[in-house]
């Protein structure tokens, strides 16, 4: 048991908690963007895939998956900050004169755009989950008594303070994205020089293509390519 | 060639430090950086001044004695090159530079530019040697080595420990040291019977002493005097969760 606290102390250890998290979070992203898209398909099926969603093995899937999601990020930004902390008691007082070489803005600011991530998502849920803000737009049920998901989206894209934070905060996660990827690789132990460079390139190029992806959606409505 | 230093004076460990200004006159291109120092402490000397306290040794690139942060960067401009191995042609005349020791809580500062890096010695106390008996050096290829594993080891067993690593991470993190002091043996048949034990101890080591963690950064990797490859780190993070849990 001591050895276990041990370990799950160790630099190293939460490193990976913080590596196998961000995975976790990672394919959520993934999985909500698919689900996203699916406003360029039609009112229709994303109002059908919303009800789907919630009643899937009569509704338990979606509560094991939101008790994953959110045990996954408490570990994730636990970690963060507590190694944070002891980074910053480590390095102590810093340089005069700094020139760094490997390092990237992204990944200096992990801290920092991981917890703007944090807070948009509070408010993002409080939005499109709960209702909580915005409300005028939350209660709208198509013509077969489903929720408008699909109406919900579009009213709210078209609000640009909305559109406006939406934007910032995708840029920002798909920032934060561009030093995670190939971070978590090199933490859980994979490292090649022959496709590590491969594995980074990769990792830049599919946060480029989240944020694309994300942003296409109020891009299209605002545009009118979704009414 | 004529230079402006700035140099971090500091009397005593904990006491107040401060970049002084110095003017070198009439350096030579041919000068190592530490002679530079030494024609800058000669005339303190003679000025009756205390002269600026650095370390080093051999002066050969090998030990790992010196090490000092010139504008920046561990080890100055030159990629793969101890101080004592850089030479003044890397500079300019009318250059300023400023020149600190390392930074980090693990490695206090004792006078001026010298630091403590005993936390390394205690965590390779912890398991940066293999305990068996060997006797006299054994036979060339009485024991196979691959020789993609012999190059490793030989690429980790480079790491002449001057703590550039710590130096440069913006956390602070010794995991580069440590990583190459375990990949070293790791890579050989001699270290496999006490890897578990080793990953572990020298892991929790690293941490006691108040190293930060690595956020992989990188940095580490580019100031190396030795370009050891962040690829130990990878391997160190696997050995550590495999051999710790399992």
């Amino acid at each position: 048991m001591r050895r276990l606290i041990e370990v799950w102390r160790s630099t190293v250890f939460q490193k990976w908690v913080m590596a196998v998290t961000g995975v976790m979070l990672g394919g959520f992203l993934l999985a909500h963007l698919a689900g996203n898209l699916l406003i360029f398909v039609g009112a229709n099926d994303m109002n059908a895939y919303a009800v789907e969603l919630r009643e899937l093995l009569h509704g338990s899937a979606i509560w094991v998956l939101r008790a994953a999601l959110v045990i996954g990020l408490v570990l994730h930004v636990r970690a963060g900050i507590v190694l944070a902390q002891r980074n910053r008691k480590a390095s102590g007082g810093r340089y005069a004169v700094t020139s760094y070489q490997r390092s990237t803005p992204a990944s200096r600011t992990m801290l920092l755009s991981g917890l703007l991530i944090l807070s948009y998502v509070a408010y993002h849920l409080a939005h499109f989950t709960f209702g909580a803000v915005h409300a005028e737009y939350y209660h709208y049920f198509d013509a077969m008594g489903r929720h408008d998901v699909y109406r919900m989206v579009v009213e709210s894209f078209r609000q640009p303070v909305i559109t406006i934070l939406y934007v910032v905060a995708i840029i920002v996660t798909g920032f934060h994205l561009q030093h995670a990827i190939a971070s978590a690789f090199q933490t859980i132990g994979i490292n090649h020089p022959r496709y590590s460079p491969v594995i980074r390139m990769s990792g830049t190029l599919l946060s480029i293509l989240i944020v694309i992806g994300f942003i296409s959606v109020p891009m299209a409505i605002i545009f009118g390519f979704v009414q | 060639m004529n230079l402006r230093l700035h140099i971090w004076r500091q009397k005593e460990p904990g006491a107040q430090g401060m970049l002084k200004t110095y003017d070198v006159a009439d350096v030579s291109e041919h000068m190592s950086f530490l002679e530079m120092l030494d024609v800058l402490n000669e005339r303190l000397l003679e000025n009756g001044e205390d002269p600026v306290a650095f370390e080093h040794d051999c002066r050969e690139g090998i030990c790992g004695t010196c090490g000092i942060v010139i504008n920046g960067r561990p080890h100055g401009p030159v990629p793969k090159t101890t101080v004592c191995q850089l030479h003044m042609r890397s500079f300019h005349d009318g250059d300023s530079i400023t020149i600190e020791p390392w930074r980090a809580s693990a490695f206090p500062v004792v006078k001026d530019l010298v630091v403590d890096r005993s936390a390394f010695d205690r965590i390779v106390q912890k398991g940066g040697f293999v305990s068996v008996n060997t006797g006299n050096a054994p036979d060339g290829n009485a024991i196979p080595v691959p020789k993609v594993n012999a190059d490793l080891a030989m690429d980790a067993a480079s790491c002449i420990g001057c703590g550039a690593c710590v130096a440069a991470c913006p956390n602070a993190s010794a995991m580069l040291f440590t990583a190459a002091k375990i990949g070293h043996l790791h890579s050989l048949p001699q270290g496999q019977t006490e890897k578990g034990a080793r990953v572990y101890n020298m892991v929790l080591a690293m941490d006691d002493e108040g190293f930060g963690a690595c956020t992989n950064h990188l940095e580490c990797e580019a100031a190396c005097p030795k370009g050891i490859s962040a690829l130990f780190i990878a391997k160190m993070n696997a050995e550590f969760v495999i051999n710790s849990l399992l």
